[in-house]
């Protein structure tokens, strides 16, 4: 890919992460939030394609899109009040919280242009040759970490079914002062 | 050209944009959504790194293998949780959410 192409690329990318981004964090409707994280998340992928990662640009759709983000909509969807415009979305820090954040940025960008960072001519292989090697990986000397991230899964999913399941019974009105029923 | 610190920058404007998120919003499934923001930008860092620093190496790799799970289990636990607060309470607002509060 020629410099010139590369550059509008990831500027075009920018734009398709960012505004969406800002989107999701702004917007009044949650399920239009809900909807805008979908071009930010096909941006981020994006850049993964950018920076040769092929595994991860098929990861990112089909898990963060294809899962997390439909998990989400649904959520939003079993929830009331999410569409109605006159309901007021935001607590009173956004002008504390947008400081906080613009001055965190601004720090970080001026950190990120003085330092000197290393060229980074080295090229990466091959989408396969990647996805094999990871593959290697994963058993090899990352089995640890392999093992654990499994673990946290299945810990996840029965805590998901523990949680879904220890509701009270529905016959008792909700929100009295009673007792809450432990996990 | 593009470099190493213009992928960070989008990657801390990404996380900055996430974090106001999470601190502004009233729904708990609105700060769920932030924090998703937060994860893409530590994964978009990660491989940054590892095409910019060492295009060899797996580690980047394997950490975004891993932040990913954790994504998903966030998510998972996280809407369980807020579905299990709505039944109880009628409501996702966390500022309305005070049972706990001294």
């Amino acid at each position: 890919m020629s410099a010139n192409l590369g550059t509008i690329a990831f500027l075009s990318l920018t734009v398709l992460t960012i505004v969406p981004a800002l989107m999701v964090v702004s917007t009044r409707n949650l399920v239009h939030a809900g909807f805008w994280m979908l071009p930010c998340l096909i941006g981020v992928a994006g850049f993964y394609a950018l920076l040769e990662a092929h595994f991860f640009v098929v990861v990112q759709v089909l898990i963060y899109i294809g899962a997390i983000l439909v998990l989400i909509m649904f959520a939003l969807m079993l929830t009331r009040d999410v569409m109605n415009p006159k309901e007021r979305q935001t607590n009173g820090l956004g002008a504390v919280a947008g400081g906080l954040c613009g001055l965190g940025l601004l720090a970080t960008a001026h950190l990120l242009f003085r330092h000197p960072w290393p060229a980074g001519d080295a090229v990466p292989a091959s989408a396969h040759d990647q996805t094999v090697a990871l593959g290697r990986a994963l058993v090899t000397r990352y089995v640890l970490p392999f093992e654990a991230a499994s673990i946290l899964l299945l810990a996840a999913l029965i805590a998901a079914i523990v949680i879904a399941k220890s509701l009270r019974p529905p016959d008792r009105p909700a929100g009295c002062d009673g007792e809450r029923q432990g996990a | 050209m593009i470099g190493l610190p213009h992928y960070l920058l989008v990657g801390s404007a990404l996380f900055g944009i996430g974090a106001f998120g999470a601190l502004t919003r009233r729904n708990a499934i609105a700060v769920l959504l932030s924090v998703e923001l937060m994860l893409n930008a530590a994964n978009l860092n990660f491989l940054a790194f590892w095409r910019f620093l060492d295009a060899t190496a797996m580690e980047a790799h394997v950490f975004v293998l891993i932040g990913l799970t954790v994504a998903a289990a966030e998510a998972a636990l996280g809407l369980a949780i807020v579905l299990n607060v709505y039944r109880e309470f009628g409501t996702v607002n966390l500022d309305e959410i005070a049972e706990l509060r001294g």
